[in-house]
């Protein structure tokens, strides 16, 4: 536990909006049996960790290994040392889908793993966490010239708290798409940076869904280093009862980095009037040709949206959640993948259900029946993980 | 089109005019800061106990913090021990009237441009405003003019020492309520050391009869100026005030930090413009002021509104948040700002809107326009609280680049616990575009002054705000701050 004490405090402008303290308390949790986890019906490597440890017995490796990587000198980067997963591809390959199931009982696990695409290489990795603890993970990405990665994260674990840093270097002209969801009742912290050569594309974004006490944040910086470079930064924040969620994304546009464009929008909704929604898009421009954009707004549902399908004939409750739905896969729809992104609508589907059904019910009103409120999310399509998030 | 052109080839053609030093005995306080300090400047002032104490505190409190470091700004270590604190013009005898004020401090504010006299009108304008002026020369207000119309009206306008021995239950009750003495390094130093400012009260149903003025000038070598300005506008006054600060060029940096508290009460309406306008170092980031300013505004009465504008184009580093805490119910926040950087110049600039009651609303306009290796910064905080429903914001940053050498950067933060809040934030950055610049060219102007029209045309929303008077002044400062930034 003293491990914890030696992190950043929420005075510097980095972490201001940090909740270091759940660290220590999720690390204390106490250990759980090993939740029930599913692997989506996809091909290729699946890799299952539990507490930080390959269960080989469950796991297929495919192109993956186990090796030791580098350290990090970031706060919490640098925890995650010592032996890891790596994705390594040479020029012009192309692997199948890899899985990576992230188990936790309870205390606290770190592990770092690497990917690296050789020019024009392609790839796509899904993460899932979950169950409880505390979870710190190290990622660091190098992308060849023309590679493309696309990375889905969701973060499912009904307690304690999941840590994430990555680094990634993207190569000249290549591409790095990143989707976080954050629909578990852990907290969080997405810190990552992301450094874009020459015509490179990055896209980081996700939604983040807290209610209860919880508090999940974002924190990612993309650096154009080189011209030509874009990227993306698209989040969504929805927070309910007396949660907090923090969306900080900054863009630094180097010296000689002109015809850069980058754009931001940081979006929150508010369901309670006890949750806190803060936004930070921040501009760190040098470069003088520049197209850099960003919005952020926070609030409730459009009134007038919600009066336009209540006219229509639709319940108040289905149009807000509706209305929230669509909210929400505005993040998600650039998952490329079918199958994943099905899965993680899915999971964002059952927290609305949750949180709205819940909401209805402490306003008294004659809410109909959970799973009525969203016609696409049957409760088979839940698991086990979208039912004990509902008690929580 | 013809007198544009004029104004702009006028505006584009003349360096930092107000560097020169005026050359007049002073007395000084011992170099270096210490309780000594403190006591000599209260004893200095003839300051009751109450007030020494209230430094004393201050100062011991200044002792126990850390100067702040979130700001975009590299600052070298300042040396609070190599300056003087206090400096004073020396006088023989107090004044009886404005005709005995020394000619060289006369001369000063008139090669500035600042109306010592009582004129009747301004720059030969017929029907212009009248205009009453306090003059802050180094730690001293050496003049306040139109004293007698205004207390006609019932509005006090006078130096802060004035108004501590002549209003001290007045001072009592509201010095230190909006900005608290520890609020920040800053500020706690300069509620320790502040040697003179601005005191004014208008009372209830009054609306000011003309603007009111203070021009700040640092003329001493090795001097710091803390100015603390204090303005309560009583339920359902109005009164607009304007700032304008120069000083002389100096290789040295000199620091500045003041501190500016408004308060407006149920229906009072306060306007603020700031000229800001000192030294800002020479081309390679010589000399120059260091400003760090402490701005707050307390919007406590139902209705209240309080209006920021703020013209920046001067000092070496600019660390400044002019503030607004809506408290009252309907309150109104505004805030305008053209903050403008050259050569090596940092500026790290914005506001906070700080929304606690209901209905409160609050607009955000900054323009930033940096040019030669500057970096210019707009940093601002929306908060909405629990309790303020139906609060409405909207903030607009732009951001203009004259060259590859020099940053843009914006830092909003936005922290909402409202879901009845609607929060907007909007953002751009561009250059001056060659169609821009090649259209205004072919119609006959240089260069620099297509740049200096596309730049007022950028800040002319926020240059709207201002009085007329500092309109013209600032609209010529943009220009001259910018010279030498193109081609």
């Amino acid at each position: 536990m003293t491990a914890v004490l030696d992190l950043p405090s929420t005075r510097e402008e980095a972490w201001r909006w940090a909740d270091l303290g759940a660290l220590s308390a999720a690390a204390a949790l106490a250990p759980v049996a090993a939740p029930a986890h599913e692997f989506l019906d996809l091909p290729g490597a699946r890799l299952l960790f539990v507490d930080g440890v390959l269960d080989e017995a469950r796991s297929q490796l495919h192109r993956v290994e186990l090796t030791d990587l580098p350290t990090s000198d970031h706060a919490l980067g640098r925890r995650a040392a010592g032996k890891g997963w790596r994705l390594s591809l040479d020029a012009r390959a192309a692997a199948d889908p890899v899985q990576v199931v992230h188990v936790a009982t309870g205390r606290e696990n770190h592990l770092p793993a690497h990917i690296h695409l050789g020019d024009d290489a392609v790839a796509q990795v899904v993460e899932t966490f979950v169950g409880a603890g505390w979870q710190n993970r190290h990622l660091s990405v190098t992308l060849g010239k023309g590679a493309r990665l696309m990375r889905s994260v969701r973060l499912l674990q009904p307690a304690g708290f999941v840590s994430l840093r990555e680094e990634a270097d993207v190569g000249a002209a290549a591409s790095l798409v990143a989707v976080f969801l954050g629909a578990g009742g852990q907290g969080s912290r997405i810190d990552a940076r992301l450094t874009l050569g020459d015509g490179a594309f990055g896209d980081y974004g996700g939604a983040l869904l807290t209610a209860g006490e919880q508090r999940q944040e974002c924190a990612v910086r993309v650096n154009h280093a080189q011209p030509d470079g874009s990227s993306r930064q698209l989040w969504r924040a929805v927070a309910a009862d007396r949660s907090q969620a923090s969306l900080a994304a900054a863009v630094e546009v180097a010296r000689h980095a002109q015809k850069t464009d980058g754009e931001q929008s940081l979006r929150g909704l508010l369901l309670h009037r006890t949750a806190t929604v803060n936004l930070k898009p921040e501009l760190e421009i040098f470069a003088d040709d520049v197209k850099c954009a960003h919005g952020a707004t926070v609030g409730e549902l459009d009134a007038r949206a919600l009066f336009y399908m209540e006219s229509r004939g639709i319940p108040r409750a289905r149009a807000q959640a509706l209305l929230t739905r669509a909210f929400v896969n505005d993040a998600l729809e650039r998952i490329g993948d079918e199958t994943t992104r099905a899965a993680f609508e899915a999971d964002a589907d059952a927290w609305l259900e949750a949180s709205l059904s819940r909401r209805e019910r402490s306003v008294g009103s004659t809410a109909p029946r959970a799973v009525e409120i969203l016609p696409g999310a049957e409760p088979t399509q839940l698991g086990p993980l979208g039912a004990a998030e509902g008690e929580g | 089109m013809a007198t544009k052109n004029a104004e702009a080839y006028e505006a584009v053609s003349k360096k930092y005019e107000w560097g020169f030093a005026t050359d007049i005995e002073q007395d000084f306080a011992p170099k270096g800061l210490s309780e000594d300090t403190v006591r000599y400047i209260s004893a200095k002032k003839g300051e009751p106990e109450w007030m020494l104490e209230w430094r004393l505190k201050a100062y011991r409190r200044w002792l126990t913090m850390d100067s702040p470091d979130w700001a975009k700004l590299s600052i070298p270590p300042i040396d609070y021990q190599d300056a003087y604190y206090y400096a004073e013009p020396r006088q023989k005898k107090t004044i009886a009237s404005l005709d005995e004020l020394d000619p060289e401090i006369r001369r000063t504010y008139e090669k500035l441009g600042i109306p010592i006299a009582e004129q009747e009108v301004l720059a030969g304008v017929e029907g212009a405003r009248k205009v009453a002026v306090d003059a802050v020369f180094d730690s001293v207000s050496v003049a306040t003019t139109f004293r007698a119309e205004l207390k006609a009206a019932g509005v006090i306008f006078l130096s802060i020492s004035e108004a501590i021995r002549e209003y001290p239950d007045l001072v009592r009750k509201w010095l230190g309520k909006v900005v608290p003495q520890h609020d920040n390094y800053f500020a706690t130093l300069n509620s320790a050391v502040f040697s003179d400012g601005t005191f004014v009260y208008v009372p209830k149903g009054v609306r000011c009869p003309m603007e009111l003025s203070t021009y700040f000038r640092i003329n001493a070598e090795n001097t710091g100026q803390f100015e603390r300005t204090l303005i309560v506008a009583d339920e359902g006054a109005y009164v607009s005030y304007l700032e304008g600060c120069t000083a002389p060029m100096r290789d040295e940096n000199q620091l500045h930090a003041a501190v500016v508290e408004l308060v407006a009460l149920d229906d009072a309406e306060i306007k603020y413009s700031t000229v800001q306008n000192w030294y800002p170092g020479d081309e390679n980031g010589v000399g120059g002021i260091y400003n760090f300013v402490t701005k707050r505004a307390l919007c406590q009465g139902r209705n209240s509104k309080v209006s920021w504008t703020q013209v920046e184009t001067g000092s070496a580093v600019t660390w400044k948040y002019p503030s607004c805490v809506l408290a009252g119910e309907n309150s109104v926040g505004e805030f305008y700002s053209v903050a403008v950087t050259n050569n090596r110049q940092q500026a790290d600039t914005g506001t906070k809107m700080i929304h606690l009651g209901k209905g409160s609303r609050s607009t955000i306009v900054s323009k930033g326009i940096s040019a030669g290796r500057s970096d210019n910064t707009y940093r601002g905080l929306v908060r909405v609280a629990p309790t303020a429903e139906g609060v409405r914001n909207f903030t607009q940053c732009d951001s203009l680049l004259l060259g590859d050498q020099c940053g843009a950067h914006t830092v909003p933060y936005i922290e909402v616990k409202n879901p009845s809040a609607q929060i907007e934030h909007e953002a751009t950055t561009s250059k001056i575009s060659e169609d821009q610049l090649f259209y205004a060219m072919s119609r006959g102007l240089d260069q620099e002054a297509a740049v200096a029209l596309i730049v007022n045309g950028f800040a002319r929303e926020v240059l709207q705000q201002l009085p007329m008077e500092f309109a013209v002044e600032a609209q010529k400062l943009l220009g001259i701050s910018l010279e030498g930034s193109v081609g």
